[in-house]
């Protein structure tokens, strides 16, 4: 027995990292919202010195939010570190040619080589120290200020201490006064020999100097392959907790601790519902097989199941949740409690949450209590004409022991391994059901983070999900073990 | 005596049709996909027929594979239905003795490829004739005045119904059933939506969205669990072991949040919606596949197959496939009805195409202004009658084939 949950969970190891990967592969599908301001502004007519600051504040977010979602790094495979002179040069040069050619097509260029962030400013700086490559120096310069600066946000706040935020903040502040010396030439800096590069690149070298430190690469570029990519930025934080949420302004699993355990407590009383429902029925079904009660049974359960949940739950939110010209509602329409539920008494408490959870749990169990006791009576029935059962009616065994010492135990098996099948089910059932009654639980969180694309918060409750998901399949299989007497001999 | 003389697929089918919960389902489906695909025969603000002085146009018909007329794609293909239904019938009836249904199917899917190619054509300028097929000049009711000097000499054949399923009717939002629409002088007999789109003809058109993504979804995923199933169960081994892993992996994997995320991120699009429910639907299947393809590994022919030589492909495609196709039926029809409730549940949480008019979609608004009934009922009426009328069909597919749940 324990060899075998041991067994089972391991498997779920590769399940989750699975699960994981698969997730964080559709969040990279979202592509950051591209501005032509960020690459100073978008009349060039009138780029004065308002216009290339306001480009270079736009960037500044735009690389802040890229850094949130950690789409400034590759997604798996981190090979920036490799990057070295020849191939900046090229880069370079083919920023200097592509300039004036179309916008938007230097912008991605731009950007792409903006988001290598700190792992560009080593053959940048070696491109500014070498004398033979002066046409390159100007495009040079402007990357080497783009890629050296570090983007803070609010998070920030809270990773870094204070006085590592202090220093980030000066050295920034370093790298902005020198900008803004050049803002007038921003977008000339890209096109022309720039003649006053000379001090530009004094500036720019004393300033690497100084913070030669942080910006070195070359010991560190082996271990950025694997350890500085998007998931494995993702995967820290997730572990530690500090995935940070934009829209809710806080962190995502302080969002979801609020959250999960109305969500969890709704499932637990559905499924508990259903089954206690199912079962009696489908037996009651199966053993007066052919008679008018089993016939209208089979029919209204038949209908039930093809009964959308969520056209049930509007209705139900139409005609019993809503006031109309003859009186009042007879139940509420959103929420799991009254808004003054703090101050009722423990019974009172308890009252009013039944009475608010009462629709929900409706809607959230029938869809899958009508398939349970459908599969119950097929199962039972098929059980019922087997081999055994005709074997213990001839030696004239009770009928209520066939049924429920033979015959149900056996079909509980299968039932598990349905149940099990059903738990993942459960997921669109609750979001919709969360969605109609406002329910604030997992699934409608996780609808608003999709909404407003938040992914930091898509894939903290998509994680959690998927756990209670783990754990469910893993009391399935526990179950599983415990109907099934083979497994327990096989396992000792 | 007859029924020796039967295949094996005749049986079954006698065994179908004669039951009345499958007429039911055969007969509730066909209508709502006739009603979807004849939508712009039924509910357009396009003539039928129209003959004036120029002579006799068919507008309704040219805007069918007008570029500029229909909106969405998948309106190609349900006019490309619409056009070639009656003579695909007509030929079956016809020619059934002449040619072999593959050849029919065949050809049908040759011409309906050619047609498609040609509408991909950009419009074709120049002469008056040629321009006639492709011009962008809907016959509107409207227009009775404006396009002909004396308005009196047309003649025009309207549809039951002459809304647009796109126009929007300024001060009617969320009219009750049967209001008067004052600019046409015809009523909303469905009502109509918080922009003032009339629900009878949103009705009409959102058929087309539910039956393709239903069956393209089902299509994917049925294509890829049973590739999937015939490969782990024929190879067996570390393949299968392999296989099931992954297979547990997806079968573990919550369907809904997970299109739900897709869907957010790259675009509310009824094809991107399509593919993904293919392609996380697919488990089932290839579990369902596997375990066939398992107990016809000990067949015979199989190893007949095999002492001849036959390619590994041959004898899974060829030879054991058809054997397992009765199971592969029934989950086919059940896949259906689910992947229009996926759809359907989809659009109904907002994540649905914005533009295109779905069933879903209606309840969406429905249950965002609670207090209009019939933006629930109607759609919420059709949503039932589809996946009822499949799942009919489904549970007599399998009474008449006999096969285990």
């Amino acid at each position: 027995m324990l060899a075998y949950l041991i067994r089972r969970v391991l498997w779920m190891i590769p399940t989750f990292l699975i699960i994981l990967i698969i997730n964080f592969g559709i969040l990279r599908l979202q592509r950051p919202p591209l501005s032509y301001e960020m690459s100073g502004g978008q009349s060039q007519e009138e780029a004065g010195s308002r216009d290339a600051e306001k480009g270079q504040a736009n960037l500044k977010n735009h690389l802040g939010r890229l850094k949130r979602t950690g789409n400034n790094l590759p997604s798996l495979i981190n090979l920036r570190g490799f990057v070295d002179k020849d191939d900046m040069i090229e880069i370079l040069e083919d920023l200097q040619s592509k300039t004036g050619v179309k916008e938007s097509e230097r912008y991605e260029q731009e950007l792409e080589l903006m988001i290598s962030g700190h792992m560009s400013v080593e053959p940048l700086v070696e491109i500014l120290k070498d004398e033979s490559l002066k046409s390159l120096h100007g495009p040079a310069s402007q990357a080497f200020m783009m890629c050296a600066y570090t983007p803070l946000n609010y998070e920030d706040r809270f990773e870094y201490s204070s006085e590592e935020l202090g220093e980030i903040q000066l050295r920034n502040k370093s790298l902005a006064d020198m900008a803004i010396n050049y803002t007038n030439e921003i977008d000339k800096a890209f096109k022309v020999d720039d003649e006053n590069y000379e001090s530009k690149r004094e500036n720019i070298l004393n300033y690497y100097q100084r913070h030669q430190s942080i910006y070195v690469q070359s010991e560190r570029r082996w271990g950025a392959i694997f350890g500085d990519t998007g998931f494995m930025v993702f995967m820290g934080k997730l572990f530690t907790g500090k995935l940070w949420s934009e829209t809710k302004k806080r962190y995502v699993f302080e969002v979801i601790a609020e959250r999960w355990q109305v969500t969890l407590w709704l499932n637990i009383f559905s499924i508990m519902i259903a089954w206690g429902i199912a079962i009696p029925l489908g037996i009651r079904s199966a053993r007066q097989k052919g008679t008018l009660e089993d016939k209208t049974t089979t029919n209204i359960l038949f209908f039930l199941w093809s009964l959308p949940s969520f056209f049930i739950g509007s209705l139900l939110l139409h005609h019993l949740c809503t006031d109309s010209s003859t009186g009042a509602a007879l139940f509420p329409h959103r929420g799991l409690s009254s808004d003054d539920s703090l101050w009722y008494g423990t019974l009172r408490y308890l009252l009013d949450i039944a009475y608010h959870g009462l629709l929900p749990l409706i809607v959230l169990t029938y869809a899958s209590f009508t398939v349970l006791s459908r599969y119950m009576r097929s199962n039972l029935l098929e059980q019922l004409n087997a081999d055994y059962v005709r074997t213990a009616r001839a030696k004239g065994a009770n009928e209520d022991k066939i049924v429920y010492g033979h015959s149900l135990r056996n079909s509980m098996i299968t039932m598990v391994t349905l149940g099990a099948g059903l738990i993942s089910e459960l997921f669109a059932g609750f979001i919709i059901v969360e969605t109609i009654f406002t329910i604030p639980g997992l699934g409608l969180l996780l609808l608003d983070a999709v909404l407003q694309e938040d992914a930091p918060l898509v894939m903290g409750s998509a994680v959690i999900s998927v756990t209670l998901l783990m754990v469910g399949f893993l009391i399935a299989d526990v179950l599983y073990a415990v109907v099934d007497p083979r497994i327990r001999s096989q396992y000792g | 005596m007859a029924d020796t003389q039967m295949s094996p697929m005749q049986l079954v089918w006698r065994r179908f049709i004669a039951k009345r919960s499958a007429k039911i389902g055969m007969w509730s489906a066909l209508v709502i996909f006739l009603t979807g695909t004849y939508a712009p025969f039924i509910a357009s603000e396009i003539a039928l027929i129209w003959w004036d002085e120029n002579g006799l146009q068919f507008p309704a018909f040219a805007s069918l594979f007008n570029r500029l007329e229909y909106v969405h794609r998948h309106d190609l293909l349900f006019n490309l239905i619409a056009l070639l239904l009656p003579i695909m019938v007509l030929a079956g009836v016809f020619l059934r003795k002449k040619f072999k249904l593959g050849n029919m199917v065949l050809s049908c899917i040759g011409i309906l490829t050619a047609i498609w190619i040609v509408c991909q054509l950009p419009l074709i300028p120049g002469q008056d004739r040629m321009r006639a097929l492709w011009d962008n000049r809907p016959l509107a009711q409207e227009d009775i005045g404006n396009y002909t000097k004396n308005p009196d000499k047309v003649f025009a054949i309207f549809p039951i119904v002459t809304h647009g399923f796109e126009q929007t009717y300024q001060g009617a939002n969320l009219k009750a059933p049967f209001t008067m629409n004052e600019k046409t002088s015809q009523r909303f007999w469905m009502g109509t939506d918080v922009r003032g789109r009339d629900v009878l003809v949103r009705m009409l058109y959102g058929a087309r969205i539910s039956l393709t993504v239903g069956l393209v979804a089902t299509g994917i995923s049925l294509i890829i669990g049973t590739i999937f199933g015939a490969l782990s169960g024929y190879f067996g081994g570390w393949v299968d072991l392999l296989m099931q892993r992954m297979v547990e992996v997806m079968m573990s994997f919550p369907t809904f949040p997970l299109v739900m995320v897709v869907v957010a991120m790259t675009g509310r699009n009824v094809f991107i919606m399509m593919a993904v429910i293919g392609l996380t639907g697919w488990a089932g299947t290839a579990r369902l596949v596997r375990g066939e393809f398992l107990a016809q590994m000990n067949r015979d022919y199989v190893l007949a197959g095999r002492s001849m030589g036959l390619p590994g492909w041959r004898i899974m495609f060829r030879h054991v496939l058809p054997n397992v196709s009765a199971p592969l039926l029934i989950a086919a029809t059940f896949g259906i009805a689910g992947s229009v409730g996926a759809e359907s549940g989809l659009a109904f949480i907002g994540l649905g195409d914005a533009n295109a008019p779905s069933w879903g979609d209606l309840m969406n608004q429905g249950r965002q202004n609670i207090k209009y009934a019939w933006l629930i009922y109607i759609p919420g009426i059709a949503i039932f009658t589809i996946i009822t009328a499949l799942n009919l069909m489904g549970e007599s597919l399998r009474e008449a084939m006999d096969v285990k749940s």
